[in-house]
């Protein structure tokens, strides 16, 4: 089986820095592998060992993603290819260069995605894959499981799960509760570095331009919280916050 | 109809929501808002009417089906914008109406504002520690916050209706069962309770539920609890991928407050943590902090509000 998996390049929000003017310093912030997109990853890792295969990882981005290709390569992706764009880009945009670069190095028998990237968590692009490639799509996948012809999935949604079957090729999105991502060893990592990581430039792909939503402006959220902290002992401190709590009348 | 703001969701209760958002739009540039309505499915009551999208049935109604749907009405009447709550499946109907129309699509937005050459909704990003705001050209396509607007309950008269015409759907629905544990519901709790890492054993989660019964709270939990330890049903978990709440007390117990809880929680009116370590972000995140060991702390909880009543 030929497995494709999609991997963000995403800003790292635990190590994003707010400056003096209150916005988000998002030039030269850290990046890394999108954290869902590790259990992606593994589950097609899974699939592999039970299925056999082959797994391409694709990311989109600047030329600094290749990092994050290579981390897909580490865990045990096959090959990586990366789509640098030409400049920022949605999540349509990126499923778009993504579309045209399965089609170009395909054809894939699935292609998984995680629920929503750490970062923008819009969790767009599974689904415009699949309306982009035509092929079917199951999101929120906590359960993957072989069937003689296609799979059995069981979706996660708010109070339900709902059981499907679908036929290949076909998009799936993972939730993270699916799996527990391993972690590459040392000598995985060293040998990421001889597997094949090709990079598509845009004009490379030929894809047909899309329109976009653009972000006009990013500010840090200002919190407003009192953070009032609590002294005394166990019973003093208790005494106070339960005290406190009927004073803002929520006890 | 041209112009007009339509709201739609699979879910009832969030459909009010959308609804409202969609009357909030539709005031701004003095146009209508319509609720979608699939036969029953997501009763809208939207402020100028409704327009019932026949064809596909109730059980047919997958996110793939209603995005085919809708799409096929969006090219019919040309609204202007097109609102869906953001529920699981509606982020899966909304990017794929997108894709469809070959538009940009904001997301889980919790403001909206209508501007000549497009629409700007505002949003969390980078697990709720920045705001960001993003705009799309018309027709616009946008999943709404849930919690975000008022719901609207009553709806103006007005029934149009318009046959979409047969939807194959490409994957085989098997079946639909209801989440684990019915106790939980969470969305709906004035008081919820929450545990983190700092429980050292399963059993002693019973004294976290035992303070949550007391308040007459529920009882949440960090990711670490459902998805690593498997000590609670993933249906506790608070946080980006969890649930999002907004209860009028949270309570965090041994919670270290890693941004992606604090995204499933910081609308929450007050917000009272108690940790053993002085510097846990979740202090950062809170009006009250107690530093100290919680085994000590909850049951002092549990005697003061004894002595409350």
């Amino acid at each position: 089986m030929k497995i494709a998996v999609c991997v963000k390049h995403a800003v790292d929000e635990t190590e994003l820095k707010m400056g003096s003017d209150g916005r988000p310093i998002l030039e030269g912030a850290i990046a890394r592998i999108s954290t869902f997109d590790k259990n992606a990853v593994e589950e097609a890792l899974r699939l592999k060992a039970a299925l056999g295969g082959e797994i391409a990882a694709f990311t989109v981005g600047t030329p600094e993603a290749r990092k994050t290709a290579k981390e897909a390569l580490a865990m045990g992706a096959d090959r990586g290819t990366l789509v640098v764009a030409d400049g920022d880009v949605d999540s349509l945009q990126t499923a778009n260069l993504i579309a045209a670069a399965l089609k170009k190095t395909g054809p894939f028998d699935m292609i998984i995605c995680s629920e929503g990237a750490s970062d923008t968590y819009t969790g767009q692009v599974p689904p415009m894959l699949a309306e982009l490639l035509g092929v079917p799509y199951v999101g929120y996948a906590r359960k993957i499981e072989p069937l003689a012809q296609g799979f059995r999935i069981e979706r996660s949604l708010e109070d339900t799960v709902e059981t499907v079957e679908a036929q290949t090729p076909l998009v799936i999105s993972v939730v993270s509760e699916i799996n527990e991502p391993r972690y590459p060893t040392l000598i995985q990592i060293m040998q990421a570095s001889k597997k094949p990581l090709e990079e598509l430039k845009e004009s490379d792909l030929g894809a047909k331009p899309v329109a976009s939503a653009r972000v006009t402006s990013v500010m840090a959220q200002v919190s407003s919280r009192k953070h009032v902290m609590i002294e005394g002992s166990p019973e003093e401190a208790a005494q106070k916050l339960v005290e406190a709590l009927s004073r803002e009348g929520v006890l | 109809m041209d112009s007009a703001v339509w709201s739609y969701s699979e879910n009832d209760s969030v459909a009010a929501e959308v609804a409202g958002a969609a009357a909030n739009l539709a005031s701004q540039t003095g146009s209508k808002a319509l609720g979608l309505d699939f036969g029953g499915v997501g009763k809208p009551a939207a402020s100028s009417g409704r327009l019932v999208l026949q064809g596909p049935s109730k059980d047919e109604l997958t996110s793939e089906v209603a995005a085919e749907a809708i799409f096929r009405a969006v090219k019919q009447f040309q609204p202007s914008t097109v609102l869906i709550g953001a529920t699981r499946s509606g982020r899966e109907t909304v990017a794929r109406l997108a894709a469809k129309l070959g538009v940009g699509c904001l997301s889980d937005v919790f403001s909206l504002k209508a501007e000549a050459d497009g629409l700007v909704g505002e949003r969390s990003a980078f697990a709720g520690r920045v705001v960001a705001k993003v705009k799309t050209g018309y027709p616009a396509v946008a999943t709404v916050k849930l919690g975000a607007y008022q719901r609207l309950e009553s709806g103006g008269a007005g029934v149009e209706s318009f046959d979409v015409g047969a939807i194959q759907s490409s994957v085989k629905v098997i079946g639909r069962s209801p989440k684990e544990a019915g106790a939980v519901d969470l969305k709906s709790a004035k008081i919820i309770v929450s545990a983190g890492r700092g429980i050292k054993k399963k059993e002693d989660l019973s004294m976290i539920q035992s303070l949550a019964n007391q308040m007459g709270g529920a009882l949440g939990c960090s990711r670490p609890l459902s998805s690593d330890l498997g000590w609670l049903p993933e249906e506790h978990h608070i946080g980006l991928t969890g649930i999002t709440v907004k209860p009028d007390l949270y309570l965090a117990v041994g919670i270290s407050g890693q941004l992606q809880h604090i995204a499933g929680m910081k609308d929450s009116k007050v917000v009272a943590a108690i940790n053993t370590d002085k510097d846990a972000p979740m202090f950062l995140a809170s009006d009250y902090g107690i530093v100290g060991d919680l085994y000590q702390i909850v049951p002092a909880i549990q005697r003061a509000l004894q002595t409350k009543r």
